[in-house]
Order: C-alpha cells, then structure tokens, then sequence
C-alpha cells in the first residue's frame, strides 16, 4: 500500500508542476484561439536561463525560476507581437506551422548552443527529503510544487481583479467589442502571450530543480500542456491546475503498475477519451464555451 | 487551359518521370523518389486538410499503420508485399473510418489535437506490442528469395513511388471536379450550411479521412518495404504530418497544383539544406516555415495565381486580412 501513496504522492507534486506549465498555454488558447506549439520550448528556454546562472554565480534556481520568467515574458510578448498577431485571423493550421516553425528554431538553436546533453541544477536540498509514515516527500518537489501553486493563484488572481487581467478576459470573450471599449487588443494579446511565457519560463527552473532537461523534451512539454488544458477546460485557469494534478497521479499511477513505456500511451488515450466524451473538459465549463463548438 | 492541353502535359511528365532515372546517379534517384513520396502524402492531407479544412495532426498515424500492417503481414504471415500493400490500405481505411465517427464531430483545434494523440498513442501501442512488431527495437521485412519479395532496387522504388504519386494526384483531381469534392469544399467553408444544403457531412468527412488515409498507408507500406526495418519513431514521427502539412500550405490548401508544387520544393530546399548545413539545417527550415506562413499565408500558388490574373502582387492585402 505505501508504493501506492508513494506514486500518489509523487504524481500530486509533479501534477503540480506540470499544471504551472499548461495554466499560460491554457490561457493563450482560451483568450486568443492559438494553440502555441513553441511553449514547450519556452520551458526550456526558462529552465537553460536558470541553469546558466546558477553555473556561473550559483543562483539559486528559485532566482533563477523570476530571471527566467522575466526573459520569458520579454521574448513571448515580442513574438506575438511582431509574428502571432500577423496571422491571428488565418485558417488555425497556420497559427499551428507558424509556432510549429518558432519551435524548430528555438529547439535547434538551444541543441547548438547547449548540445543535446541532459542537463540538471544541482542544489544541497533537492534530493533531501522528509517521511510521512512510509511515504518520502523530497524538499524539491515540494518546493517546485508550492511555487508552482502560488503562481497559478497569483496568475487567477490578476486575472479576475486587476484591470489588464479583466481587459484580457473581456477580449477574449469578444475582441471587437473589447477593442470598442477602448482595449488595445494587439498589446492585450502580447501581455497574455508573455504571461504564458514567463510562467512556462518560471516553471522550467523548476524542471531543472528537480529532474533533467534537454531540448527536445520541449515536444512533451507542449503535448502535456494540450493534454492538460483539455482535461481541465480551455482557459479556464482552476481548471488547468485540477487537469495537471490529475494528469501527475493517472500517469504515476500507470508508470507503478503497467509495463514498459505503456504510462505515455495512457496519457493520450485520456486525452482522447476526454474529448470525444466531454470536450468542455473535466471541470465542466471552458472559460469561453462558445469556442469550444464553433472553433 | 484547355483540358486536352493539361492532359497531354500531364502524359508528357509522367513519360518523363519515367524515363528519368536512366539520367542520374543513385544518390540523386533516392533524392526524386523522396520527393515522389512527399508528393503522394501531401496530396493526401490535401483531401482532409486542404479541401475539408479539417487540420489532421495525426496523418502520420495513417503512414505507420500501412507501415507495420506491411511488415507484420510478411514477417509473420509470409505474404507477398505485393498483396500486403492494398491490404494494409484498406485496413488502414476501417481504422480512419471508425476513429473518424467520434473524432469529426470535433472541430477546428480540437480536431487537431485528437489526431496528434490519437498518432502519439499508436506509436507507443505498436512499440509495447512487442512480441508482433518487435518493440522499440523494430521489425524487419523478409527480402531474401523464397521467403518475402525481394527488394525492388533504387529503380524499382522509384517507379513505386512515381505510381502512388501519379495515383494521389489523380485521386485529388477527381475529388476535386467530383459532386463528392465540392461537398467537402462546403463543409470547409461553412459545415452547419453545407448540412442545411443537403450535404451528408458526416459521410463526406468520414469518407475524406478514409480516402486520405488509405492513400498514406499505401505510401506508407511502401516506405517501410523500402526501408527493410522499420522503427516506431520513425514510422510515427510528428515531424512527417507537420512536413506534409507545410507543403500543403506553402503550395496552397485546397487546391491539386498547390501540394505538388510545394512538397516539390520544400523537398529539394531541405534536401539541399540537408547537405549545405548539416548541423543547422532543421534551424534554417524552421525560419524558413515562418517566413513562408508570414508573407504567403494562402499559398505560393495562389499568391501567384492572383499575381497573374489581377496583374498586381497580392502579398500585402492577404497579409492585411490575416494581421489583428
């Protein structure tokens, strides 16, 4: 019984994680209708930012999670404004190559620059770990988890009572009607861009915290996010933390009890299952339902 | 154009194809019938994508089912490739239709992403399916005498090749002139009136999608015969839709001439990237795909289509509409 609260556990702080990641890629859909394929690559773009400072001055990798995040927001509000928003009225396939293409050069530009090499951030307490009863919780994880838990909360929060996080909303919703208000909607669109990225750049620090990384993991990052912010409700923010933890535990759960490398399939068939039978996503309702039907 | 004047330049260039390869050495015979490959894929995503405008991010499901539909039956069934190529086409087709029923009721992204799992999710079934398709270590297809079909050589390939793309044109012409072809071209402008006209969407799309898949199965099944061992990474590889889907798009979506022209071209720039940077060159293709998309949003061809007959350069006013 305890390796089955032990994976629980485990999947719970990895959920967690993996929700920080997916809740930017969830809002980037949910407000602008773009499936961003290169965020997974911004992940690793935030997780190489902390690992080059904490080689050189020995940043610790929760600086170096803020550092990251900031370079994230700068290069995710400078791509959608200078290339997203050129397209943001074509035929979806074209957002899709577009950032398809964005993530070929980033993916390939960090291979050269870093090489292929898994790299980790070394810290004296990652690996240390506390026990409750039989299960052990690494101070890492739970680190990587509760930051991950605040920035989520921090990011709904903004959204609901700050006025730039109710402009993004509103434009959302209906942009003509938003940009009738007075809303610079090609600004609004590059601020949610560049909130997506810092987040994902923020929680790449993150991944290096407490496991390894190396560019092309940047396809999973994305694939998880899809899976995650489908679980949970396109842009629906709560939802997308609910989707992460649950996608953490399904997948520890399959990774404790199914052979070989059956744990990736699972994830996919939830994924599929999920959106022929509830496409709203688990928590019911998606942030903006009418997007869900007419595309 | 007249339609004799197509027909005979059509004749001439397939002729032509024909008797090509007697011109080249063996490295440049491999090179045109890559080339000959991706015209056929793209064609075929041309039929679901292009014409319906339903984004299949999952084609490359089709591709390696074909694949290891062919191995499996001639490593484990002893068949002749021969009856192992059809075969694995229609099968692949029962395969689109029935995840097609649920799967086209999903619109716009979430039709994508459906797809994309449900191709992620094949490769990892077919590589823990291992005692049947050997498992991340791959299968190999029998090519000795007595046992299998011997391989066809570098020529032989390239004739294959050549037919499934004639076959994949020629599918695409028809669809395109047919009642069926203008169906899906309703559904791809505006389904709920395309309904309300009186076209059966449902079949339509189901039968787009079977179509589409049995010919990249067949390309497929020819890919891995050619390949003698096959490798569910490979077979499975995202990167083969995104290549088929930026060749549709660069030619221009929905049209015939349009996918030809661009996996004509995407193919030979990335095979001369290919041996030009040898590291960067995924880099440059990258850049490349997003200049593309940015400045020719519909299409080369139909960017020079509208060139020619509104004698102006239509490239400013696409990218316009397009721009927030």
């Amino acid at each position: 019984m305890s390796s089955f609260w032990q994976a629980t556990i485990y999947g719970l702080l990895q959920g967690g994680l993996l929700a920080m990641i997916a809740v930017g890629f969830s809002l980037v859909w949910g407000v602008m209708n773009i499936i961003n394929l290169s965020h997974g690559a911004y992940v690793l773009l935030g997780a190489y930012t902390a690992w080059e400072l904490h080689a050189a001055w020995g940043l610790d990798p929760l600086l170096g999670a803020a550092a990251g995040g900031t370079a994230m927001f700068v290069v995710g509000y400078a791509v959608q404004r200078l290339l997203v928003n050129r397209i943001v009225n074509a035929p979806i396939f074209l957002t899709l190559l577009l950032t398809f293409g964005l993530q070929l050069v980033l993916v390939q530009g960090m291979a050269v620059l870093f090489t292929a090499d898994y790299r980790s951030i070394a810290t004296s307490y990652a690996s240390e770990s506390f026990g409750i009863g039989d299960v052990r919780v690494p101070y890492g994880r739970l680190l990587a988890f509760g930051v991950a838990a605040a920035a989520t909360a921090a990011l709904v929060l903004f959204a609901r009572r700050s006025r730039t996080g109710i402009a993004i909303l509103a434009t959302g919703m209906d942009r003509t009607a938003a940009r009738l208000m007075g809303i610079n909607a090609r600004h609004v669109y590059a601020l949610t861009a560049g909130i997506a990225a810092a987040l994902a750049g923020a929680a790449g620090a993150m991944v290096g915290l407490v496991g390894t990384f190396s560019p092309p993991d940047a396809a999973r990052f994305t694939l998880l996010s899809f899976v995650i912010s489908v679980l949970g409700g396109l842009g629906n923010m709560y939802g997308a933390l609910l989707g992460g933890l649950v996608l953490g535990v399904v997948q520890a759960w399959a990774g404790q009890y199914l052979p070989g490398t059956w744990v990736n399939a699972v994830a996919f068939a939830v994924l599929v299952g999920v959106l022929i039978v509830r496409p709203a996503g688990l928590a019911g309702r998606a942030f903006y339902e009418a997007r869900v039907e007419a595309a | 154009m007249s339609r004799l004047l197509v027909t005979l330049i059509s004749t001439a260039v397939v002729v032509g194809m024909i008797a090509l390869p007697s011109q080249l050495y063996t490295g440049q015979v491999r090179v045109v019938t890559a080339v000959l490959m991706f015209v056929a894929l793209a064609q075929a995503w041309n039929i679901i994508g292009g014409f319906t405008g339903y984004a299949c991010f999952g084609q490359v499901a089709f591709f390696g089912i074909g694949g290891y539909t062919t191995a499996v039956l001639m490593e484990h069934a002893n068949w002749s490739f021969w009856w192992a190529l059809p075969v694995s086409a229609a099968g692949c087709a029962m395969f689109a239709g029935l995840i097609g029923l649920p799967l086209l009721r999903l619109r716009g992204h979430y039709f994508a992403i459906a797809t994309l799992g449900v191709a992620e999710g094949m490769r990892e079934v077919i590589t823990n399916l291992g005692p049947l398709t050997g498992g991340g270590a791959g299968i190999t297809v029998p090519t000795v005498a007595g046992r299998g079909t011997p391989w066809l050589g570098n020529d032989g390939f390239y004739l294959l090749f050549l037919a499934l793309a004639v076959l994949a044109v020629a599918v695409a012409v028809l669809i395109s002139r047919s009642r069926f072809g203008y169906g899906l071209r309703a559904i791809n402008q505006d389904e709920d009136a395309a309904a309300a006209a009186g076209v059966n969407t449902t079949r339509a799309k189901v039968a787009a999608l079977s179509v589409s898949a049995a010919i990249t199965a067949l390309v497929g099944s020819a890919y891995a015969f050619q390949q003698i061992t096959i490798y569910p990474q490979r077979l499975f590889d995202v990167d083969i839709t995104v290549t088929m889907i930026v060749m549709v798009v660069i030619g221009g979506a929905g049209t015939v001439l349009g996918p030809l022209v661009g996996a004509v071209g995407l193919q030979f720039v990335s095979e001369y990237l290919r041996q030009a940077y040898p590291q960067e060159h995924i880099l440059v293709l990258g850049a490349v795909i997003v200049l593309v998309v940015l400045l020719f949003p519909a299409g080369l061809l139909t960017a020079a289509r509208d060139a020619v007959s509104e004698r102006r350069i239509s490239l400013l006013e696409t990218i316009r509409a397009y721009r927030l």
